[in-house]
């Protein structure tokens, strides 16, 4: 009865089937394409991870930007000024961007509507002016850059210079960020954000403590949008002020919004198809942004549910 | 000292005049429409380039102050009725809707006139003396402008039929409606009123900064700012603000560091929307 | 033999709530005994709304005090107070617009929970389930349990609502308006239904509809102007000379 029911049945497999074609592509495609996968399943990562606050709790951060930066120079410090590993560093870069998500949500929660989006545009914007004038720690603008160190998982070793065993590390990870999220969203407690979303008062109202799970939606979005960023600065090994940048965040606005909010499955969709439209104008049109602007205003016209709201409005 | 000390107050007080209009159209499309405008950067910056074209073909900078914010108006006459109408009842939604419309204008832009910055020659280049210092007097020009046509905006509010009817819409929409007041017409010319002013004050800027398709992105974040402090809503509290902040963080900027002011001005906001979410000037 | 007189579940003590200097609610007393259906009348704008934000804590009074089952609840949020035990439907239909009824008396019967785990799936908790499919059966929404509940009748919302506050497991339910915007077709109905609903629980009722409130409820109290100005039987009430002066200005 409730939304899901039923659908594990497809799910399995389909999730199979795509992550076994995901595993084999780069035996079929170029470095450039394996490097351009990287960084689709990067983007993804952040999408759903952004998908989770707005999609399924109804608060539009715009602060995003600030914990996919902080998860880079999660990243990017401990291995360049302190010696440690990756694996290590992707950790924290769940861990450190959590801890400020849980600090900036703590205020941010208090205010609702588009005081909420000003302010977390505001929390990214202290972020990255102090990112960039901080350039003894952070680089700056410039960024760092930084060699990344193999990952020792026991039975093998994995070459982070190799651009094939980054994909690989990548698409795992989100993977299991997919599959962690989607069972998250269908629990007991992904009801609870869905509830908050519907209807704060209501929600408020049947004993739920409203701003205490908006809190924890905020802290988990925010510790995977750092894992995002994370990830990104081990594939390109570097990490800079610019991720920053609160408008850094229009990325998983405009993929999940594209896609479908309130669906895992629509900001997938919606990053893969955004960066190839990129990729493919980029070579004629030189106006990317123009392109993804446009998009974006006519998908919010005409289709405000996204891709999956057409596919849905259609088996309807 | 006391020169740069003359020179700071200086500039912020012609600097907060600008951020004032620019401010004002933002706090007005805010307090009737309910739209927080995030391509109001996007629509400033146009106005400055605007101007340069206009510039280019003329040669005479007062017929693109003059030109530039109506083709700009007109760009807001057409986002208004071709986009936002539809969404007006859905403050996310538009947030979401005018990033989008920001990210394809300043695209344009950068297609059109290039991503290198341009400069507008002074079109008073007569300077007078501030202690032992020269000072433009084509700032105090643009100051006296934005004062003047701020106190026309004050009498279009107050004396004309359309501005009582914007500040109908603003107290009670449903009065209004009631009322037979035109509510989307109304929506409407405040949007374009909003573009105007917003390119206007790219205009009267940009002999001052230079011109490039991401001028107006700082000054979205500024506009904000005061909007907030001042109160939403609250357009005489925006003016106010605009010139106490511009001044703060002139005369500041000659003791700490841009960055730490833009810090602490970032974070009284902060601290202005959790304490006083209705601005210092609000009710 | 008579049992000893159990304390109210519900007691307000000298309550008052002001906005900006408006009194809402003037030093108003009330207590509600275990099993009893309350009717709180008055004219517009008496206050019975505010009093009922009062004891959910939507608002928190100005002074005074509310005691539920002999615990002070004045100062507490409204989800705690909801986990204490008090439920309420609001005026304006409050339903989680976008989801099935399923759902939403899904989303009510899970949040007596303590913890909500994120690694399992929902329908994993078979009781919450069990709960929720008897609570549509007794709102006879069974079989709209599929609807997403923006596209139900504004009556099966009325219904809906209730049946998601019920979904609470209450010791006190207070019902705002329960019949406000439907037809008199409607509200007999509603009437109806909730009888077999509400059945020997506590209820604390506002109603504007005076034949809902007379075959509805055990005792009434008036409210008039934020205080409480008559309080007894609705036979009592319909004698009392200064309701009829408060209701008909005679």
């Amino acid at each position: 009865m409730l939304a899901d029911r039923g659908k594990g049945a497809v799910f399995v497999p389909a999730f199979g089937a795509v992550a076994a074609v995901l595993a084999a592509l780069p035996f079929f495609v170029d470095l450039f394409y394996q490097t351009f996968l990287t960084e689709i399943l990067v983007w993804v990562l952040f999408a759903i991870s952004f998908d989770l606050i707005f999609g399924y709790t109804g608060l539009l951060s715009f602060g995003q930007a600030l914990f996919f930066g902080l998860g880079g120079y999660a990243v990017a410090i401990p291995v360049l000024k302190l010696g440690l590993g990756t694996g290590t560093g992707l950790l924290l870069s769940v861990a450190v961007p959590a801890l400020f998500a849980a600090l900036v949500g703590y205020f941010s929660v208090k205010l609702s509507g588009i005081h909420f989006v000003i302010i977390t545009i505001i929390f990214a914007l202290i972020g990255s002016t102090l990112g960039e004038s901080w350039a003894w720690l952070t680089g700056g603008a410039d960024g760092l850059v930084f060699p990344a160190p193999p990952i020792d998982f026991g039975l093998f070793r994995l070459d982070l210079m190799d651009i094939r065993s980054t994909y690989y590390l990548v698409l795992a990870v989100v993977a299991l960020s997919y599959l962690f999220l989607r069972r998250m969203v269908q629990s007991p407690l992904g009801k609870v954000f869905v509830a908050i979303r519907e209807n704060e008062e209501r929600a408020r109202l049947i004993g739920y403590d409203v701003r205490f799970h908006k809190l924890l939606s905020f802290v988990i979005a925010g510790g995977l949008s750092g894992l995002a960023g994370g990830l990104y600065s081990v594939s390109l090994k570097y990490a800079s002020a610019t991720f920053l940048h609160w408008s850094v965040s229009g990325h998983a606005v405009v993929y999940t919004i594209v896609g479908g909010a309130g669906t895992l499955l629509g900001p997938v969709l919606g990053a893969g198809l955004i960066m190839s439209l990129e990729h493919y104008l980029v070579d004629f049109l030189q106006a990317t942004d123009l392109v993804v602007g446009a998009v974006l205003v006519f998908m919010l016209l005409l289709a405000p549910r996204g891709i999956m709201g057409l596919a849905q409005g259609r088996r309807k | 000292m006391a020169s740069n000390l003359a020179v700071a107050v200086m500039n912020g007080i012609v600097w907060g005049l600008i951020l004032a209009l620019i401010a004002l159209g933002l706090n007005m499309i805010f307090g009737l429409l309910h739209i927080i405008n995030m391509a109001h950067g996007a629509l400033y910056m146009l106005g400055a380039v605007a101007a340069w074209y206009f510039i280019e073909l003329t040669g005479n900078y007062w017929l693109a102050l003059g030109t530039a914010p109506l083709v700009v108006g007109g760009v807001g006459l057409a986002l208004e009725r071709g986009l936002l109408r539809t969404i007006e009842d859905k403050p996310l939604v538009t947030i979401i809707c005018t990033f989008g419309i920001m990210l394809a204008l300043q695209q344009l832009v950068l297609m059109q006139f290039g991503g290198t910055a341009r400069r507008i020659a002074l079109p008073i280049s007569f300077r007078f003396p501030l202690f032992d210092l020269q000072y433009p007097a084509m700032r105090i020009a643009i100051a006296a402008i934005s004062a003047a046509v701020m106190a026309g905006l004050w009498v279009f509010l107050n004396k004309t039929r359309y501005g009582l009817w914007m500040r109908g819409v603003v107290q009670d929409r449903e009065m209004a409606v009631a009322l037979g007041i035109p509510v989307h017409k109304v929506y409407m010319w405040t949007f374009v009123l909003g573009s105007f002013l917003a390119a206007f004050s790219g205009v009267l800027a940009a002999p001052i900064v230079s011109v490039d398709f991401m001028m107006g992105r700082e000054i979205l974040i500024m506009a904000f700012i005061i909007v907030i402090v001042g109160g939403m809503g609250n357009l005489w509290g925006s003016v106010v603000t605009a010139v106490m902040i511009s001044l703060i963080q002139g005369v500041g900027s000659i003791f700490v560091v841009p960055s730490t002011a833009t810090v602490f001005s970032l974070g009284f906001m902060i601290l202005v929307l959790l304490v006083r979410p209705q601005g210092l000037f609000g009710e | 033999m008579e049992r000893a007189p159990q304390p109210p579940i519900l007691a307000l003590s000298k309550v008052s709530k002001s906005f900006g200097g408006l009194m809402a609610v003037n030093y108003a007393s009330l207590s509600v005994n275990k099993g009893e259906l309350r009717a709180l009348i008055g004219p517009n704008g008496a206050g019975k709304t505010t009093l009922l934000n009062l004891i959910t804590g939507i608002h928190t009074a100005s002074s005074g005090t509310i005691r539920f089952k002999g615990e002070d609840i004045t100062r507490l949020p409204p989800d705690r107070i909801s986990r204490r035990g008090i439920s309420r439907t609001l005026q304006v239909t409050s339903l989680f617009s976008g989801l099935t009824v399923y759902e939403n008396v899904w989303a009510a019967v899970q949040s007596r929970k303590r913890f909500f785990n994120p690694f399992v799936r929902a329908e994993a908790w078979k009781d919450v389930a069990g709960k929720t499919e008897a609570m549509l059966e007794l709102t006879g929404l069974s079989d709209k349990a599929r609807t997403v509940c923006s596209e139900l009748s504004y009556g099966d919302q009325r219904i809906l609502e209730m049946g998601i506050a019920l979904s609470t497991e209450p010791d006190l339910l207070l019902l705002d308006e329960p019949t406000a915007g439907l037809s008199t077709r409607e509200s007999m109905g509603l009437v109806k239904r909730m009888r077999a609903m509400l059945g020997g629980r506590t209820i604390l009722l506002v109603e504007h509809d005076m034949g809902v409130v007379m075959e509805l409820s055990d005792r009434i109290t008036v409210l008039h102007y934020g205080e409480v100005l008559a309080e007894g039987t609705p036979a009592e009430i319909m004698a009392n000379a200064e309701v009829h002066k408060v209701y008909l200005g005679s």
